[in-house]
């Protein structure tokens, strides 16, 4: 009894640290790229203000959407939530890492995507539509290089759950410099920057109809709907950078619960994140978007470098 | 030379060889002429970076001045003397393709494959095989053969050269791997060779460029009426 109380406080905690500086992220993005353009930019924290501000704003709902177009927000936020407790951030293991897996993780990723692909389609606006075919074609080149990249992680370490990954990973540091972890590395940080639909493959700051992908879909949302989904987006966000952070470079991670430990655990995943949010907001600073159709060339390269890392290991060797 | 020695030589050497490889196939996903010097600049780098760790490693100090001929000849001289050519015919990007770029780079990864599985045969009859350098084998014939696909599938004059280039460095960390090298002689011959190559070559694409007013080598065909 005692064993589950403990689990349920610690996840929860897990989990509210990652609620919490998700728009936080999202912030130092965005007043990295201001800076880049010779702008003051807004405060890192507008992004809490945009999000408290839209919880209280009334929603509008199409008349011709279904039931679909409500639950969505829903259903995309709690996959995140469900991922953001599988994803080891500043512990591993984390309490609840016997619930699922890497595949889990990926699999999770898809039903929000399916899920949000549909509310676009729902509403029947041409916008909508639009969005979600682009979102979908992208995914398809974009899941199997996902899943090669994590893949050749856990071929290195041996497991397909995160934890245990992140875990013998860090007991040996030499497996962190293996070429075949690079490139796995380099492969999957091209996957996040498409998937969480950032410059060169999506630019988040735009309503353009030639350019949007993921602001097509949800351009019908508003309210605590769009908050949902605005805040499932940086979510998303801080998961993937905490996975690149985590799964390939797991320095200073906390394996206990003792103050000291976590202290260091939480200044170690801080530092990295924010280290890996400045790389993309200076990434997107200096690239301007792909053209749609140049956009699988990009990811094929992604392909090719997880596919490449795969290779490696088993040429080279661990 | 202690053991953990040899194995972080190797472990480095490892590194170079997959970015060797990162370049070669970066080398096939661009369309821009000068981003296709730049990389094979990086690439030879690397390939010097290599065979300064088999110096170290190994002890082969013959291979020293390969590497710094390396370093000189191919990353400084022939990216200098190439971009020059760039700019002389107001060329920048790379148009005609037999191939697309997505088709080539899963092309180029089934070579890779190949080239392993080729390189694991002939390791198998080698003795002594297991080293770090000899492991490279399986990336420096993939080299060899992305360098001869760039070479059939690419129509610029100047991404020939660069295809060219590409697999005699596939041919220079070919002969590192196997045998540590090959007699020094031999290895100076060849950098005069590719130097001289590519300054014939260049000469070529501008004369090319003059005749046609274009480097693409389909343009060649009309010759024949």
């Amino acid at each position: 009894m005692n064993q589950i109380v403990t689990t349920i406080a610690t996840s929860l905690a897990h989990l509210v640290l990652v609620l919490a500086i998700a728009p936080l992220v999202t912030g130092v993005v965005r007043k990295t790229k201001a800076r880049f353009q010779n702008r003051r930019g807004a405060s890192v924290l507008q992004p809490y203000f945009d999000l408290a501000k839209l919880f209280t704003k009334e929603v509008v709902v199409s008349s011709v959407a279904s039931w679909l177009f409500q639950a969505t927000p829903y259903l995309v936020f709690g996959s995140m939530l469900v991922i953001a407790l599988l994803v080891p951030t500043v512990i591993t293991p984390v309490p609840l890492h016997w619930v699922g897996d890497i595949i889990t993780v990926i699999y999770l990723f898809a039903l929000g995507r399916f899920f949000i692909a549909l509310a676009g389609l729902d509403t029947g606006s041409a916008f909508g539509g639009l969005g979600s075919s682009r979102e979908m074609s992208i995914a398809s080149i974009v899941e199997p290089a996902m899943m090669l990249a994590i893949f050749t992680a856990s071929v290195t370490a041996g497991s397909t759950n995160l934890s245990i990954v992140v875990e013998r990973l860090s007991a040996s540091p030499l497996a962190m410099m293996n070429p075949a972890h690079l490139l796995a590395f380099a492969g999957l940080f091209i996957v996040m920057i498409a998937e969480t639909g950032r410059i060169p493959v999506d630019n988040p700051a735009t309503h353009l109809e030639l350019t949007m992908i993921h602001e097509a879909m949800i351009l019908e949302y508003s309210g605590r709907y769009l908050a949902l989904i605005e805040w499932a987006s940086q979510i998303k966000l801080v998961v993937f950078l905490a996975l690149l952070s985590n799964m390939f470079f797991p320095v200073g991670m906390a394996a206990t619960w003792s103050p000291w430990a976590l202290t260091v655990g939480v200044g170690a995943f801080c530092l990295k994140v924010t280290v890996l949010a400045v790389i993309v907001a200076v990434i997107e600073s200096m690239n301007a978007k792909l053209r749609l159709f140049r956009v699988p060339e990009l990811l094929m390269v992604a392909f090719i470098l997880s596919l490449l890392a795969l290779i490696l290991y088993f040429i080279i060797g661990a | 030379m202690s053991p953990t020695h040899i194995q972080s030589i190797g472990l480095l050497i490892d590194i170079c060889a997959a970015a060797i490889l990162v370049t070669a196939f970066l080398i096939v996903s661009s369309r821009n002429l000068g981003f296709y010097i730049r990389l094979f600049a990086l690439q030879s780098i690397f390939l010097g970076l290599v065979a300064l760790l088999v110096v170290i490693g190994y002890g082969e100090m013959h291979i020293l001045i390969a590497a710094v001929l390396t370093i000189v000849v191919k990353a400084v001289a022939i990216p200098i003397v190439l971009t020059k050519m760039i700019d002389r015919i107001q060329v920048q990007k790379e148009v005609g393709f037999s191939i697309n770029i997505t088709v080539s780079l899963l092309l180029c990864g089934g070579m890779v494959i190949v080239a392993d599985s080729v390189a694991q045969s002939i390791l198998a009859v080698q003795e002594g095989g297991g080293s770090a350098v000899s492991r490279v084998l399986s990336v420096s014939i993939a080299l060899m053969l992305i360098g001869l696909f760039i070479m059939t599938t690419r129509k610029k004059a100047l991404t020939q050269i660069i295809g060219l280039l590409t697999m005699e460095n596939g041919v220079f960390l070919s002969g590192l791997s196997i045998t540590y090298g090959m007699p020094l002689i031999v290895e100076v011959g060849i950098f005069f060779d590719i130097l001289i190559a590519v300054l014939i070559l260049g000469v070529f694409v501008f004369r090319i460029n003059k005749t046609f007013e274009s480097i693409n080598i389909d343009a060649l065909r009309s010759l024949r009426h």
